[in-house]
């Protein structure tokens, strides 16, 4: 990851800008239940190989800053919500994610079925997911 | 058509051109996109910018960008097969180096 970085550092001229987009690190995709006026959390999706990926990247960052490479030029969080109208919907949503994918923890799911079940009429399942963007200026 | 059909893992258009132009500008940049997949992202910035290159390990990834590309009429965009490692070091200097979802 470093490499690339580095690789990706000789083809900017200077001054240029890296721009890294990628799922926030630490808040993960939270889903929830939710209709006008109600709001019921089921789980935090996981997904431990991806963190790692995650982990390796944020350092690779570091290190290309630390090696003089580049210079932080930003760093900002945000989030966006994907809607689904129903729990079979959320195996279609986990496939369309590249792998590694995310899963629920032990007993999300089941957890998700159980409460959709007593969930008002007009519901829909949202998920949140959480991007980190880090900008940084070629030397 | 399937309600399923509209489901998409990313944020909706423009919410990543937003947080990126937070920082800087595209507008008549040139620009290397690492990991553009099937072009979702490169697309929807390609006409501000000067040029884009951009790649994906995905053949057929590549092959649903540039087809999404000629359906939209973008001309200035170069979708190719590879990785950041198969780049030569050398080469025309670009202003920008977007890894989209893919460090």
């Amino acid at each position: 990851m470093v490499h690339a970085l580095q690789r990706a550092g000789r083809r900017l001229r200077p001054g240029g800008m890296l721009i890294s987009l990628r799922p926030h690190r630490t808040w993960r995709p939270a889903v929830a239940i939710i209709a006008p006026g109600y709001r019921l959390p089921v789980a935090r999706l996981v997904n431990p190989a991806f963190d790692r990926n995650l982990r390796s990247a944020d350092s690779a960052l570091d290190r290309v800053v630390d090696e003089g490479w580049f210079i932080p030029a930003g760093a900002r969080s945000s989030r966006f919500r994907i809607f689904l109208q129903r729990p079979s919907q959320m195996r279609t949503y986990l496939e369309l994610i590249s792998p590694p994918r995310p899963r629920f923890p032990r007993g999300g799911r089941a957890r998700l079925h159980e409460l959709w079940a007593s969930a008002p009429r007009g519901a829909r399942i949202e998920v949140t997911e959480y991007l980190v963007i880090n900008v940084l200026r070629r030397r | 058509m399937s309600d399923d059909r509209l489901l998409s893992a990313y944020p909706r258009e423009g919410l990543e051109l937003r947080l990126i132009e937070r920082f800087t500008s595209l507008r008549r940049k040139h620009v290397l996109e690492i990991g553009c997949g099937d072009g979702r992202l490169t697309l929807q910035y390609a006409p501000r910018a000067s040029s884009v290159l951009a790649i994906d390990p995905d053949r057929a990834s590549i092959d649903e960008a540039a087809w999404q590309q000629a359906d939209r009429g973008i001309r200035n965009v170069a979708f190719r097969v590879g990785s950041i490692e198969q780049l030569p070091e050398q080469g025309a200097a670009f202003d920008i180096v977007l890894f989209s979802w893919s460090l």
